[in-house]
C-alpha cells in the first residue's frame, strides 16, 4: 500500500513493538497524525527520556530512575524480608497487592540449561552477598511456577539454608475466581499439598 | 495435511507473541514437531500445565502448512521429581537436547520416544543421574543407528589397547591405522559401554561407574553425538558441568 514516506516510516517503527501487526501499526500511526503537535511531542519525549533516565537498581536489580530504586530507597520498608523474583514487571505484580511491606531482589532471569542459562547468568552472587551483609531473617522465593523457576527456587534454597536464613516459597494453586473442573493435574496435586486448616 | 493424536514428551517451549508458546514435542507416532499453543500463557488456559518442558502427555495436534497446532491434550506424567533437584533436571534437559538435535522434524522414531521416556523415568529414580545419562547416550546412538563397535578392533579384530576412532566408529588397535581424534579407551570402559547397550536400563542400579570411568565414557559418547549431530557443544551440557564443579 502507498504511504507518503514519513508515514511509512512511523508504521514501519509501531510494528516492532510487542504485539503489534501491519494494520495495528497502521492504525496507530494515522491515529498519531491527528494528534496535536505538542502531544506527539510529548510522547516522543517520554519514550526517549524512559529510555534514557532508566536504569537498573544497584541494590535489587529492579528498574530505576536513580542508582538505587524507590523500594530500596522506602526506609517504612522491611529490609529483613526479600521477595525473590525472576524479571522487574515481576516486581509491579507484586507492588499491585499493595501487601508486601518487604524488599526485593530481581534475578534477571531463570536457570535454563537447556536455554544455556546457568547460576551464573542470573543476580545470585549479589543476592548471597546482601544475605551475608544484611539482617535478612527471610527470603520469599515468589519465582515463576514452572520448571525453570522451580529449579531456580531450589537451587537458591540450598544456597541460602546454609547461611541460616529462613526460606519460603510462594503457594501454588487454584487462581481465585478459577473453576476446580479445569484445573490441570499439576496445579491440582499443588494446591492439595498446600492445603490449610480452615 | 492429516492431525497427530499420539503420546508426547516437550522438549522444549519459548513464549510466542503476547500469550501463545512455540513448543517442540516429540511424539511417538508422529516424530518430533514444532507446535504453536494458542493462548497458554493467559491465566484461564487448560493446557498451561501440559506445555511445561518434560511433561509427558497425549496430544491432538492439527498439522498446518509449516506449523502444528495444539487442539487438546491431557497430562500422563509431569516428572515433578525432575524439578525438584537441579542436577537432575539438567541432565533431563540434556536428553531433551540430545533428541531435538539429533532428530529431524516430522519422522517418527518410536523406539526413540520410549528410550526417553525410560531415560526420564530412570533419572528421576536412579541415585546416579551420570550413569543414567551414558546410558541413554549410548542406547540413543545404537537407536539413531551409530552403534559403536565394541567387540575387538573393527578392522582387524585384533586386541588391546585400543583407541576409540569417532570417525570409524568403533576400536582399533595398535598395529591398525587411527585417525588424528583417536581417543585412548581403557578395557573397564569398553566393558561398562558394552554392558550399557546390551543391558539398556535393565538392572542399571548394579553397575558401578567409578567418576574417572564415566568420564572417560562421557568424553567417548560425546565425541560419537558432536559427529551424529553435527554439534560441538551442548549448552544443557556445559551448564551441568558447571553445576558439577560447583559441587566438588
Amino acid at each position: 500500500m502507498y504511504y507518503p514516506e514519513p508515514i511509512g516510516r512511523l508504521i514501519e517503527t509501531f510494528q516492532k513493538l510487542p504485539g503489534v501487526g501491519p494494520k495495528t501499526a497502521q492504525r496507530l500511526a494515522l491515529f498519531v497524525l491527528k494528534l496535536p503537535r505538542e502531544e506527539v511531542e510529548a510522547m516522543a519525549r517520554s519514550m526517549v527520556e524512559a529510555r534514557e533516565k532508566t536504569r537498573y537498581c544497584s541494590v535489587c536489580g529492579n528498574f530505576s530512575e536513580g542508582e538505587v530504586c524507590a523500594v530500596c530507597r522506602d526506609t517504612r520498608r522491611d529490609t529483613s524480608v526479600i521477595c525473590v523474583v525472576q524479571d522487574p514487571r515481576d516486581v509491579l505484580a507484586m507492588e499491585r497487592m499493595r501487601e508486601f511491606r518487604g524488599v526485593y531482589h530481581v534475578l534477571g532471569g531463570a536457570i535454563s540449561p537447556i536455554d544455556g542459562v546457568g547460576p551464573d547468568q542470573l543476580r545470585i552472587r549479589q543476592l548471597l552477598e546482601r544475605v551475608r551483609a544484611g539482617k535478612v531473617s527471610e527470603l520469599i522465593m515468589a519465582t515463576n511456577p514452572n520448571v525453570e523457576g522451580e529449579a531456580t527456587a531450589l537451587y537458591l534454597a540450598r544456597l541460602i539454608k546454609a547461611l541460616g536464613v529462613r526460606v519460603t516459597r510462594i503457594a501454588h494453586g487454584i487462581p481465585v475466581g478459577g473453576d476446580l473442573e479445569y484445573a490441570d493435574e499439576v496445579t491440582l496435586s499443588r494446591a492439595l499439598e498446600g492445603r490449610r486448616e480452615l | 495435511m492429516t492431525d497427530v493424536r499420539s503420546h508426547g514428551i516437550v522438549l522444549h517451549a519459548r513464549d510466542l507473541r503476547e500469550a501463545d508458546k512455540l513448543v517442540t514435542v516429540l511424539t511417538r507416532t508422529g516424530g518430533k514437531v514444532t507446535v504453536v499453543a494458542r493462548g497458554v500463557r493467559k491465566q484461564a488456559s487448560r493446557f498451561k500445565a501440559l506445555v511445561i518442558p518434560l511433561t509427558l502427555g497425549y496430544f491432538l495436534l492439527h498439522s498446518g502448512k509449516n506449523l502444528d497446532t495444539l487442539i487438546q491434550g491431557e497430562i500422563i506424567k509431569p516428572y515433578l521429581g525432575l524439578r525438584s533437584d537441579l542436577t537432575r533436571l539438567a541432565y533431563a534437559q540434556y536428553f531433551c537436547e540430545l533428541c531435538d538435535a539429533a532428530l529431524p522434524e516430522r519422522e517418527p522414531v518410536p523406539e526413540i520416544f520410549d528410550l526417553l521416556v525410560t531415560g526420564l523415568e530412570k533419572l528421576e529414580q536412579d541415585d546416579s543421574s551420570a550413569r543414567v545419562a551414558r546410558c541413554f547416550e549410548l542406547n540413543l546412538l545404537e537407536s539413531l543407528g551409530y552403534r559403536p563397535f565394541l567387540d575387538g578392533c573393527l578392522n582387524c579384530g585384533g586386541g588391546g589397547p585400543f583407541r576409540f576412532d569417532r570417525e570409524q566408529g568403533g576400536l582399533l588397535c595398535p598395529l591398525c591405522t587411527a585417525g588424528p581424534q583417536a581417543i585412548p579407551v581403557s578395557g573397564a570402559a569398553v566393558a561398562v559401554m558394552k554392558r550399557f547397550l546390551d543391558g539398556g536400563f535393565h538392572r542399571l542400579n548394579v553397575c558401578m561407574v567409578p567418576q574417572g570411568l564415566n568420564k572417560e565414557i562421557e568424553r567417548l559418547n560425546f565425541s560419537l553425538l558432536a559427529r551424529v549431530t553435527g554439534r560441538s557443544r551442548f549448552k544443557s551440557l556445559d551448564i551441568l558441568r558447571g553445576l558439577e564443579e560447583e559441587i566438588k
